[in-house]
């Protein structure tokens, strides 16, 4: 997943494939109209499999779908064959939804088995609606106008077709919503907190996969002149995913070398016809258990690269009043009367807590306190059962993640959630998404927004690693660097949006004591440039030293609430926490 | 050496490593005659490709050792198409465009057939396959295809005239698998008894690998059939509905499809009394008459099979129609003293009553069924003995 | 008619259950869901019928074999499907492993096997009154039932394995073997559904086919059960037996299996933790 996109080896792959038909052999325009075919719907499914990382093991369904659809049409004279190739691509777009549905509300291993489920079902109602679908006897597949119709013809069609799915699905990837899709897959918390919403997402992109896998439908009902419903097999199935997972997720190159390798291989070791879904099953263990990155991986370079071994974080806190100015006029977040129990345990009992805007408020206490079931709250991942929490007059909806990154409230976490394939700028770059003003479609033809978004949050995201002194390490694979360099990213990442309100959680953790004190320069920096900053440390120092006001919590309550010095002296403070 | 099964598989494995998948020089007059197979060896389909190929190979050494047609060996380019429709289309376009193959038998399943045979027409291909659904033969579309089993109006015709008229019933049952070919019978099955104003108590189609067939066989009993046809390959299904009918004690006969009485069936009854009572498509070439004695030619031709070709495990003429498909090709080879694609078709068609073993051909310009109709006949299953069966009762 | 529809679906029923129960072994084990259970199911009727049909093995030799088989493969999936997986960060990678491993049973199977229903012994030989296909797995049932209750409740290693599916880094600190144990647990999850297999041979027939059938249909109980759960998984795969075999007798056809996937992924969505189930865990 990258934004800068090497074009070469597409490039040699599209003309390899184009001059073909010139070794006049109609058996490899065969098959590679085949893999042209199969690459348009794997296209369209890596986005879902290899990016979103749901895993859609069914989607022969959108593939049977669409060869049905886009035959009867023609068969009963509604419409040419174009134009119904279209309504197939519409027809499978919706029923993409609808197989996708489930992604949003079961977990990974539930929705494969429902995807499962569907593919099942298409093949028995294809089996038994004889009147519209000929039942078992199937249906012939339609034929396309002059000069599409010749073997050449067709396969310059289907290579045409699937250069321009490469394309949208490359144009994707280096866009916001590529990169929200493998936050989702790698970070879906972090990518809630920055207001990526899943349902969305997963939503446009199940109508992108079931399209272009309904138009591979149509387009392998006219390959194979007659379809009936044997041919939809579930070994196909397997083949499209396996393509992806062994091309590599969050890579287009790979999952197209993938899908490749597997319409070719059993061709060109024909007496291994009957054990080609046992090597490509085969194959797939292999890649999970010792190259899970896939084909991609081998081809990342990034991965190769040595790192200078002394690395030191060094931000620039006097960078920070370029990105975020002061606004004495915006209004406190307050908490009031918080409670939350999970079960018979009281994280929260009773909490009021105001976090003004330029002002650092340190939350500290034991283990199990409430510190970060506090924050949770804030952000909206846990639901109190009574209180709540405003902003200015405006209550925040309870439960409501996604709308928290828009309000202006941005977060770090007790561990770092990044994703390793990706470079730190993108992993920042994420940080931006809510702001990019293109949408879907003209991300996915490249179109002018498009470009001016990308430029904008890059030239954002380059401001932030500045700030907070990774600017050098823009770009490496976020699974290289150190933990530390990792909490800073974090903090990147929370500055995108220039929020009102920064909550940190633990951001001291596993640093050194120089990286301490250069991350407290930074936080009161962002302190004074006007965001309010919710700071949640164990680090008692850090907290007294930067912070204008602590609160300590104990057993879920407030135990002191006051200015450092005061809580320093707090005579059950100390006993209860700070010792000494 | 006894070919059997695995044997075959492994057998046609090595064919395909020995014939190297490289492009074959255009050499048409001289070199090997090159025969495609498209052949469902593995998958729930396979009984018959199983049975053709034994006859396949068999007339492949028969020829070859007696010196090939016109000095020319015969070489067969075998491909498993696993009875799915798009591995067949791979390997027929594989064949035409790469191995160059003369002409092609097969495939065997009419799903693969329906996806194949615009493939072939396009490279005018000469095409025998045995395939039973009506639409595949049409000499104006696909001039180049021949069927040389009979269509499935063929079969139901013996079938609805045995019921009707021999085991004199009205009510009817009509039954076939989930696959194209069942599915096309069935239907043609009950438009046509329906016609001749025979009551089509219940019809459906079950799922092959379906474990348990006893909800149907209920249904069947209690919508009143009097008799159960069968249009269906798998021999696994159809064993299964013969061991529910005697679970149930119903004594109704079962009708229709040859691969009743493949020997499959008899392995996965539980009982061999389960194979009473059971009637299917035979053919007057591969049935004993009244003494028990086979037809001439096939009598002769089963004495040259004798230990080298298994036969207790199939059916005889899946056996002889695999052979009579390569004598086909050989005899055109070797009458018009050409391999090219017209030569051999302009012969197919010329063909009046040709002596094969499992039957008489007669091919015109104009009609590509070559099965004569009086050469169907019903047979009893379990009177098979080396693939060959006894004919039923009250067959005249 | 009611008859047949009870006996057939109870034992059918009782195949999914306990096919369900393989699924919670092995996730209780591991926290990972494997899609191998169905297909050590399938394998348990494919070696019952290979050692018994045609290696003609005694009865008495040819059980406790298939089981120990069933539990060698349990074995197999755990080393080569679990171990390497759940040691990295990437969670989601189990159900590409065993996805794989179990595509290569199958097809493994398919080809070395044969891909039609190949006929099952007949075991006992008696009917008491109804055929011993239809008890069989009844008895398979109540006896896996009892045995694992026993497991849990009196036995050291029954604790243990309770241990482990509690909290993995606990039992681990107290010095507990987790790793054996963990093979274990899936050693006794092939043995489960291995007895699935071989008891339901006779009405399932050995079959590459009930591999997915297996897995999908006992998982529903699993699903609907919550995650875990035995009693729900037993339960649920009985009704679901019901439930499947009266739609298959009263109505029949092919849309049956519609039916019955249609309205498991309606139920699913609207209680994606099942029935039965434990809330969702904390997340952040």
């Amino acid at each position: 997943m990258r934004s800068r996109v090497a074009a070469l080896p597409y490039v040699l792959i599209f003309a390899a494939a184009a001059a073909i038909p010139l070794a006049g052999d109609d058996y490899l325009v065969v098959i590679a109209t085949r893999a042209a075919v199969y690459w348009v719907l794997v296209s369209g499914l890596n986005l879902v499999v290899g990016f979103a990382g749901q895993l859609a093991i069914g989607w022969v369904s959108l593939l049977t779908i669409g060869a049905y659809t886009t035959s009867i049409i023609v068969a009963r004279g509604w419409l040419g064959p174009l134009p119904a190739l279209a309504v197939a691509g519409v027809a499978g777009a919706l029923a993409g939804v609808l197989v996708g549905l489930p992604a949003l509300r079961l977990r990974t291993f539930y929705f494969a088995m429902t995807t499962l489920g569907f593919a099942t079902i298409v093949t028995q109602v294809a089996l038994a609606w004889t009147d519209v679908t000929g039942g078992g006897i199937g249906i012939a597949g339609p034929t396309l106008p002059a000069p599409l119709d010749s073997r050449t013809g067709f396969y310059l069609f289907c290579l045409a077709l699937a250069a321009l799915c490469t394309w949208m699905t490359l144009n994707i990837a280096a866009s916001r919503f590529g990169r929200a899709l493998v936050g989702l897959r790698d970070a879906e918390v972090a990518a809630e907190a920055m207001g990526i919403s899943k349902a969305h997402l997963l939503v446009t992109v199940f109508l992108f996969s079931g399209a272009t896998a309904a138009v591979a439908g149509g387009l392998f009902a006219t390959l194979q002149s007659y379809i009936t419903p044997d041919a939809f097999t579930f070994d196909l199935s397997v083949l499209f995913f396996i393509a992806i997972l062994i091309g590599g997720r969050g890579s287009v190159l790979g999952p197209l070398l993938g899908a490749i390798l597997l319409t070719a291989l059993p061709e060109f070791a024909a007496p291994l016809v009957a054990w080609s879904t046992f090597l490509y099953a085969a194959l797939l263990l292999v890649i999970v258990i010792a190259l899970p990155g896939g084909i991609a991986d081998l081809l990342d370079q990034r991965r190769r690269r040595k790192l200078p071994q002394d690395r030191l974080v060094v931000p620039r806190p006097d960078l920070v009043p370029s990105l975020i100015t002061r606004r004495p006029d915006r209004p406190a977040m307050i908490l009031s009367g918080v409670r939350l129990s999970f079960g018979a345990v009281r994280a929260i009992d009773g909490l009021d807590l105001v976090l003004r805007p330029g002002e650092a408020h340190g939350l500290i206490g034991p283990n199990g306190s409430g510190k970060t079931t506090t924050l949770n709250v804030i952000s909206g991942f846990s639901v109190p059962q009574e209180g709540e929490v405003r902003i200015g007059d405006a209550p925040l909806r309870s439960g409501a993640t996604q709308i928290r990154a828009g309000l202006g409230i941005a977060r770090t976490f007790q561990t770092p959630r990044a994703i390793g394939e990706a470079s730190l700028r993108e992993n920042v770059m994420i940080g931006g998404s809510i702001e990019g003003h293109a949408s879907f479609a003209e991300c996915m033809l490249a179109l002018p927004r498009h470009r001016r978004d990308e430029a904008t949050l890059r030239a954002q995201a380059e401001r932030c690693l500045r700030i907070v002194g990774l600017e050098a390490l823009a770009d490496e694979r976020a699974d290289r660097l150190q933990h530390s360099e990792l909490r800073f990213m974090e903090v990147a990442r929370a500055l995108m949006l220039r929020p009102a309100f920064l909550l940190l959680d633990e951001p001291a953790a596993g640093l050194s004591a120089d990286e301490i004190t250069r991350l407290g320069a930074l936080i009161k920096a962002i302190r004074e440039a006007g965001c309010g900053v919710l700071l949640v440390e164990h680090h008692a120092d850090l907290i007294f030293d930067i912070c204008d006001r602590v609160t300590v919590l104990n057993l879920g309550r407030e135990l002191a609430a006051g200015t450092p010095s005061e809580i320093r002296a707090h005579r059950e403070v100390v006993s209860a926490y700070l010792g000494g | 050496m006894l070919i059997t099964r695995r044997g075959a598989m492994l057998a046609s494995a090595a064919t395909l490593v020995g014939a190297a998948p490289l492009a074959r020089p255009a050499l048409a007059q001289s070199g090997p005659i090159l025969i495609g197979w498209l052949a469902a060896l593995t998958g729930p389909s396979s009984a018959p490709a199983i049975g053709f190929d034994r006859g396949v190979k068999f007339a492949v050494e028969e020829i070859n050792t007696a010196g090939g047609v016109k000095g020319r060996r015969i070489e067969i380019v075998t491909r498993d198409t696993q009875g799915d429709p798009t591995k067949a289309v791979n390997a027929a376009q594989d064949m035409i465009s790469r191995q160059k193959v003369n002409a092609i038998w097969g495939p065997t399943n009419s799903g693969e057939a329906l996806a194949t045979t615009a493939v072939m027409a396009r490279a005018k291909m000469p095409n025998i396959h045995p395939c039973v659904v009506d639409s595949l033969i049409d000499p104006a579309k696909y001039p180049n295809a021949f069927r040389v089993a009979p269509s499935n109006g063929q079969w139901d015709a013996a079938v609805r005239n045995y019921c009707e008229n021999v085991l004199k019933v009205k009510d009817v049952a009509v039954v076939g698998d989930t696959t194209g070919y069942g599915a096309s019978a069935v239907a043609a099955s009950v438009a046509a008894f329906r016609k001749e104003g025979a009551n089509v108590a219940y019809q459906t189609q079950i799922d092959a690998t379906q474990p348990d067939v006893t909800p149907d066989m209920l249904r069947m009993r209690n919508a009143g059939a009097k008799v159960i046809v069968v249009w269906s390959v798998s021999t696994g299904m159809e064993a299964r509905l013969m061991n529910v009918r005697a679970a149930l004690g119903w004594d109704v006969p079962i009708v229709g499809h040859p691969a009743l009485g493949s020997g499959d069936v008899r392995q996965l009854l539980e009982n061999e009394r389960n194979w009473e009572k059971v009637y299917m498509i035979g053919y007057a070439s591969c049935s004993y008459d009244a003494n028990g004695k086979l037809p001439p030619r096939t009598a002769a031709f089963v004495a040259r099979l004798a230990g080298k070709v298994a036969l207790d495990d199939t059916s005889l003429w899946w056996v002889a129609s695999g052979y009579d498909a390569v004598k086909l090709v050989a005899e055109a080879v070797d009458a018009t003293g050409s391999s090219a694609s017209d030569a051999i078709i302009g012969y197919w068609n010329s063909l009046r009553a040709y002596p094969g073993i499992f039957g008489a051909y007669t091919w015109t310009p104009e009609q590509h069924n070559g099965f004569p109709t009086s050469e169907v006949v019903m047979s009893q299953a379990n009177s098979q003995k080396d693939g060959a069966f006894k004919l039923a009762p009250g067959y005249a | 008619m009611l008859s047949s529809i009870l006996s057939t679906g109870f034992a059918i029923g009782a195949i999914y259950a306990l096919i369900a129960v393989t699924y919670n072994v092995m996730f209780s084990a591991s926290r990972v869901m494997s899609f191998t259970a169905g297909q050590v199911g399938m394998l348990g009727g494919v070696f019952g019928a290979w050692f018994i049909l045609r290696l003609h093995l005694p009865i008495v030799v040819g059980f406790p074999l298939t089981l120990l088989a069933c539990a060698g493969i349990g074995v197999l999936t755990e080393i080569v499907a679990v171990r390497p997986v759940i040691a990295g960060l990437e969670k989601h990678l189990y159900v590409l492993s065993t996805l794989a491993l179990a595509l290569m049973m199958q097809q493994f199977t398919a080809i070395e096997w044969s891909t039609e229903p190949q006929p099952f012994p007949r075991i006992v030989g008696r009917g008491f009154g109804l055929d011993e296909k239809f008890w069989l797995p009844l008895l398979a049932c109540a006896a896996v039932i009892l045995g694992l209750e026993l497991l849990y409740r009196r036995t050291l290693v029954g604790r243990a394995f309770l241990a482990i599916a509690e909290d993995n880094y606990a039992a681990s600190a107290l010095g507990l073997p987790v790793r054996d144990l963990r093979m274990a647990s899936f050693a006794l999850a092939g043995a489960i559904a291995g007895l699935a297999g071989f008891a339901g041979g006779e009405l399932l027939l050995a079959s590459i086919a009930n591999g997915p059938m297996l897995n999908f249909y006992g998982f529903v109980p699993v699903a609907l059960g919550g995650l875990g759960n035995n009693r729900g998984a037993i339960a649920g795969g009985l009704l679901l037996g019901l439930f499947q075999q009266a739609a298959n007798f009263l109505v029949g056809g092919v849309l049956v299996s519609v039916a019955v996937f249609s309205a498991f992924i309606v139920v699913l969505m609207a209680a994606p933790q099942g029935l039965f189930g434990a809330p969702p865990t904390r997340r952040v």
